[in-house]
């Protein structure tokens, strides 16, 4: 069924055709909507969940994960500063290794304040272990939510999966969204229960650990999450089985064949880079685009195989780790190290709102071009759009 | 619900079981293994950064029988919460939910997620085991530390009173509230015992002294749980409906003077200051008579 839906309430939608049981969130902007639409669903009996209604997104994640260790399906929203206040607990749900599925509604982190998109909040838990999902449009926002309940509660990864999109430019606006049938999606994610705190099977969870055990506890967390990024692929084609719309594994590739100057890009970001690829190529230019939907784990070697054939990479940054400059140019570089003729362009753009468009992303290519024709190497990154 | 009315009938099955890594003599260690006879098997618990989450596992091994989680500091009873609407969507009525917090994880860093469950009116049970001091990292002050209580950040004596954490749960309107001793094990029972058929958010403050922290012997940990009642510092009461019934009412009334001096942390006090204290008990209780 085709709906006109805003991201929010494409996200609000997954929940109800995952059949989420339990809901724990506190109202943040641009996320609170989620909820709101969420508990609407209960109150109109289309979802039977409990809504915990916390004092704040600090409890909002613990009760999510007294749930899901109690057995039930959880889910909830945040951003920005929630996901700040979270940090803490995201680590102890990875490291229980609890399939909690999170909507993140990407906005900046004050100081100043700002109520406006970029990914500086979910950069700035890039260690914490979680799965993390980058949604392109609205239709990805539902069907990556979906796919998140069933890679988080594979049994191969058993990880918390945080599925990201944009505050404003995803989640108030609408786009034609097709939800796919209760039925179908409930063949496609099945309610296994895995209650780890169970009255009949009492375990003691997380107990003191001392150096003898506790790096091997942290090895195997890594081990699974890398998985996850093997598992995706699997999902998405399974899903893709199930509604006709595959959205690739951890990259997908537009163009790239021949392109000789590859934009990277994640988030909304990847819709507008598309077009400037067209309106490039349109003129003559070998341009390319490689959409980065899985951040955690970093596709190092799926961006490694896409990228081969380029002679330069473009790194678009919503985000900027302070001193360092943008997460994706870090990890493009690494990724890429020792493809020594492959220059990486690093563009710190969009923070807060920034508005970035088609013409944009066509002018830093052009810059980039001219920068590779003059053989100058790159800097460590520069700020665009001052 | 028929009362445990004598100690040869409280059950012999230990579901915190001996081998636990607390000090001999642990007052919490006490409360726990005290509340479990009443919580029984089918009791979820989980409880914060404390003494109570270290010392009843560790590594591969716990002295725990019922599910144990150790959760974070600030939200136990958020955790609880989210337990609760678990078992609720799969129609498990007959658990207790229990997060069980010291005096900090209660009071102070625990504070916020407590009074967002009180408030929700959780059906949970919050348990505060008061040492008076954060004994899990050596014994610092904190906010319902006795005034004038000696620690090792309030070195001259703690210059602030205790701030009074049953009066703010109880404004919360619990469905039950009850303050506990464990020098009296068997009123502690029966409070568990209540708290455990009620529906609704349940608070529970014991008073679980920690040798450590108090200056005393080990082998004084009840004997100051007592005296703290007999000299009308530590009251035994229970709420419901918001109506008071003091639960026990000691056979002997002693001046605080006795229980003050018994103990290292109130060695600054002088006796102006526990005359003051002596007033404030004998007004108390005169409201009690009256
Ligand atoms: S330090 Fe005190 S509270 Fe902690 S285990 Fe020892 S006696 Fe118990």
């Amino acid at each position: 069924m085709r709906q006109l839906l805003n991201g929010n309430e494409a996200a609000a939608h997954a929940a109800r055709l995952a059949r989420v049981e339990v809901l724990a969130s506190y109202p943040i902007t641009p996320a609170a909507p989620v909820m709101e639409k969420i508990t609407q669903f209960i109150a109109e009996g289309s979802l039977k969940c409990n809504f915990v209604r916390v004092e704040s997104d600090h409890s909002a994640l613990a009760a999510a994960l007294g749930a899901t260790m109690a057995g039930a399906r959880s889910f909830l929203i945040t951003n920005s500063q929630g996901l700040a206040y979270m940090s803490e607990v995201l680590y102890h749900v990875s490291g229980l290794r609890q399939p909690v599925v999170m909507a993140v509604v990407n906005r900046a982190l004050a100081a100043p304040h700002s109520r406006f998109p970029e990914h500086g909040d979910v950069v700035a838990q890039e260690a914490c272990g979680w799965v993390q999902l980058f949604c392109e449009n609205n239709q990805e926002v539902l069907d990556s939510l979906l796919q998140a309940f069933r890679l988080g509660e594979d049994e191969r990864v058993r990880l918390p999966v945080m599925v990201n999109y944009e505050g404003y430019i995803q989640s108030h606006t609408r786009e034609t969204v097709d939800l796919p049938e209760q039925e179908a999606v409930a063949n496609f994610l099945p309610l296994v229960r895995r209650p780890v705190l169970d009255v009949n099977n009492p375990l003691a969870v997380n107990t003191v650990t001392g150096p003898e055990l506790y790096i091997d506890y942290k090895y195997q967390q890594d081990a699974a999450l890398q998985r996850a990024g093997e598992v995706l692929q699997e999902v998405s084609t399974a899903y893709a089985g199930l509604t006709g719309r595959d959205w690739g594994g951890p990259v997908t590739g537009y163009r790239l064949e021949d392109a000789a100057i590859v934009l990277v890009a994640m988030g909304s970001l990847v819709s507008t880079a598309r077009i400037a690829v067209d309106a490039l190529r349109a003129v003559g230019e070998k341009a390319g685009l490689l959409k980065v939907r899985l951040f955690r784990p970093f596709p190092a070697a799926a961006v490694r195989e896409s990228l081969r054939a380029a002679e330069a990479v473009v790194a678009l940054d919503k985000n900027i780790v302070y001193g360092a400059g943008g997460a994706l140019a870090r990890e493009l570089r690494a990724g890429l190290y020792g493809l020594a003729t492959m220059p990486v362009y690093s563009y710190i753009l969009g923070l807060g709102g920034r508005d970035v468009g088609v013409e944009d992303l066509t002018s830093i290519y052009r810059q980039v071009r001219e920068q590779l024709g003059a053989g100058t190497t790159p800097a460590p990154y520069q700020w665009y759009g001052l | 619900m028929e009362l445990i009315n004598s100690l040869a009938d409280v059950p012999e099955t230990e579901l915190f079981t001996g081998g636990h890594g607390g000090c001999r003599g642990c007052g919490a260690a006490l409360a726990v293994r005290q509340a479990m006879k009443a919580l029984g098997p089918r009791t979820i618990i989980t409880i914060p950064a404390s003494c109570m989450a270290t010392i009843g596992g560790s590594g591969l091994s716990t002295a725990w029988e019922i599910p144990f989680y150790h959760s974070l500091f600030e939200c136990a009873p958020a955790v609880a919460s989210g337990i609760r609407a678990a078992l609720d969507i799969q129609g498990i009525k007959d658990v207790n939910v229990v997060s069980w917090a010291g005096d900090a994880g209660t009071a102070d860093i625990g504070f916020q997620s407590l009074t967002g469950a009180a408030e929700r009116q959780e059906n949970i049970i919050h348990v505060c085991y008061d040492n008076e001091t954060y004994m899990n990292t050596g014994g610092q002050a904190g906010s319902i530390t006795p005034y004038l209580a000696v620690t090792p950040d309030t070195p001259g004596g703690k210059p602030t009173p205790r701030k009074d954490m049953l009066a703010i749960m109880a404004a919360h309107h619990p469905a039950y509230l009850a303050t506990a001793s464990v020098a009296y094990p068997l009123d502690l029972i029966q409070k568990f015992q209540k708290a455990g058929e009620i529906q609704g958010f349940r608070y529970i403050h014991i008073l679980a002294p920690c040798f450590k922290g108090w200056g005393i012997r080990e082998d004084q940990t009840v004997q100051l749980a007592r005296l703290a009642v007999e000299c009308g510092l530590w009251q035994l009461y229970e709420e419901i409906d918001g109506r008071r019934r003091v639960t026990v009412i000691p056979e002997r009334r002693i001046p605080v003077r006795e229980y003050l001096r018994l103990q290292g942390r109130f060695k600054t006090m002088d006796e102006a200051a526990i005359a003051a204290l002596q007033a404030e008990v004998d007004r108390r209780f005169q409201e009690v008579q009256s």
